[in-house]
């Protein structure tokens, strides 16, 4: 009975304070953002409550709206964009078509290592009229006032900072390819070759099939990541011009800190939520159908 | 099976692998040489090396954006939230791979589900909790949700590490009359230095770049941090760009170097990161 107690006591000493810790500062403010969420309050007083308005408001707000798109168009160009690009150079480099591998992967990756508030002022100067970008284009067209206008385009102006997310993150879906594929055995792959198997049959038959899990893996990470993206666009645009580059994380943030509509704030991050969960609900489909195709 | 390979092929990776890498580190590159150029040659010419190398740009946007004092302070966030959160994530890995309780399971599930919550579905309750609770604007406050953050991903490597440590080993310990607690000083502890590693590593770039904490749940300049500090500049003194050129640096610098040293750690953390979900 005492070595039980003694047992009990010690799982308690470990395991407690990481989770009492994550109690209160992760699991505890969800829980209150979803009170929240149904109530109006400006941050003194008694949260009012206002059942569903919140959620209502919020679809029928086009600035919301035009934040979710922008938002989706992320999560576009994660998926659509830094996974595949990744495992083209993560293959590249896995069938040693270049030499000095390691140098590649070692520039490659460099961005990932570099502050978001950085990489996002960094991209400004090369954008901005003192920078490379408008230099380079001034040569190539001829014209010595060549200035960058994406920003003053409603539709548009939301293609640079996607633009840097790729940059910043292609080179880490690239490592996690290049770690995956150095564990398929080479032997299958020398066989296949011998077989006389053509590259885009040895990708499609052995190569593909073993990186279906490992995809989802980061379409989940795309997923969470993108809807979590505040800082770079933040530190880039600030959600401007005109709030034309205004992603929901940022919409939460001027409602809450700006206008302290606190209700209202916490209602958007909780649709932040439940978008990623619903969204990787739907990938979590999609890649199980991939994998019974390929098994 | 490389002389199978056409030329055209290996020229294709060169231009591509050679594009990206350009455009990785170009930027880069142009970063630090521009941050020794007076404002007035950058204006003159974006892409030209400077002409009078100077250290003015340095000097005068440590002194005007106080940047040793946040330098500091991302020390003592990063460091401090670092050290506590691979810590308490070995221990809490410990208790969950080795110990079979339902409460531990339970836990272990809630970690799990932490991996989906966002920053941005916590900061305002955290924002109105610490401010009833008179940590807000401290660097405890600051502190604790970096630590807490970084779990979720800490506790799963851990687990994950810990439960591949043999049985036996833990075992013969407890016969031998060693206590649990003993065991994980004396065994577990050692034994998990690489998981250590790796969860270090990763937390440490993690707090290192972290913004929204530092941002919000602080006022004033004494306890921002680096990339709170280097944000506010870009707005304020956008004129003076080779002071700017030189913030970014600074902020910068400290991880080109963790990068030179630890780069085979990070990339292999990341990895291991994405395997383990």
């Amino acid at each position: 009975m005492k070595t039980k107690n003694l047992k009990g006591a010690s799982f308690a000493a470990l395991v407690l304070p990481a989770t009492l810790l994550y109690l209160a500062v992760i699991v505890v403010p969800v829980a209150v953002s979803f009170f929240l969420g149904f109530t109006e309050w400006k941050g003194f007083g008694a949260p009012r409550f206002v059942g569903l308005a919140n959620y209502l408001r919020m679809f029928k707000d086009p600035i919301f709206l035009h934040s979710l798109r922008n938002n989706l168009l992320i999560i576009a160009v994660s998926v659509l964009g830094q996974i595949p690009l990744g495992f083209v150079l993560a293959y590249m480099l896995y069938r040693k078509l270049v030499k000095g591998t390691k140098f590649f992967e070692a520039m490659i990756f460099l961005p990932i290592t570099v502050s978001p508030i950085v990489v996002a002022i960094l991209w400004n100067m090369v954008l901005s009229p003192v920078g490379i970008f408008p230099w380079i284009m001034r040569r190539i067209t001829g014209n010595p006032d060549y200035v960058f206008r994406f920003f003053e385009d409603r539709n548009l102006a939301i293609l640079p900072p996607l633009f840097v997310l790729l940059w910043m993150f292609t080179g880490l879906y690239m490592i996690m390819f290049i770690a995956n594929l150095q564990r398929i055995p080479r032997s299958v792959i020398e066989a296949a070759v011998i077989d006389g198997a053509s590259e885009p049959v040895i990708l499609r038959k052995i190569i593909f099939p073993s990186m279906v899990g490992l995809i989802f893996t980061m379409t989940i990470f795309a997923i969470s990541g993108s809807l979590k993206s505040f800082d770079l666009i933040f530190a880039m645009t600030g959600g401007g011009p005109a709030r034309y580059t205004e992603v929901i994380a940022i919409y939460m943030y001027s409602n809450t800190f700006v206008y302290y509509n606190y209700g209202y704030g916490s209602a958007v991050s909780i649709v932040i939520v439940a978008l990623s969960v619903v969204l990787i609900a739907l990938s979590r489909g999609i890649f199980k159908r991939l994998e019974d195709k390929y098994e | 099976m490389s002389e199978r390979r056409s030329a055209p092929w290996k020229f294709a990776a060169y231009a591509v692998l050679g594009l990206f890498t350009f455009l990785s580190v170009g930027p880069l590159v142009w970063l630090l040489y521009s941050s020794f150029k007076p404002t007035p040659e950058i204006v003159m010419s974006s892409i030209a090396l400077p002409r009078d190398w100077t250290l003015s740009n340095y000097a005068k946007a440590w002194r005007l954006g106080d940047l040793g004092t946040a330098f500091l302070n991302s020390v003592v966030y990063t460091s401090v939230g670092t050290a506590a959160t691979a810590f308490l994530a070995v221990a809490a890995g410990y208790g969950f791979a080795k110990f079979s309780y339902r409460a531990g399971r339970v836990a272990y599930s809630l970690f799990v589900a932490g991996l989906l919550i966002t920053v941005h579905a916590v900061v305002v309750p955290l924002f109105v909790m610490e401010s009833r609770l008179g940590i807000y604007n401290t660097r405890l406050g600051v502190i604790l949700p970096y630590i807490a953050f970084g779990l979720p991903t800490a506790v799963l490597l851990a687990t994950a590490y810990i439960k591949a440590v043999p049985d036996s080993l833990v075992e013969s310990a407890t016969i031998d009359g060693a206590s649990y607690l003993r065991v994980f000083a004396a065994i577990i502890m050692p034994v998990s230095t690489p998981v250590l590693g790796t969860i270090a590593i990763l937390t440490f770039l993690n707090n290192w770049n972290e913004f929204i904490f530092a941002y919000l749940l602080t006022s004033g300049r004494k306890l921002k941090s680096l990339p709170v500090s280097v944000n506010s500049f870009a707005g304020v003194l956008n004129t003076d760009y080779g002071m700017q050129f030189a913030a970014l640096m600074v902020a910068t610098l400290p991880m080109l170097l963790f990068y030179a040293v630890f780069r085979n750690q990070l990339m292999r953390g990341f990895a291991e990161g994405a395997l383990k979900e």
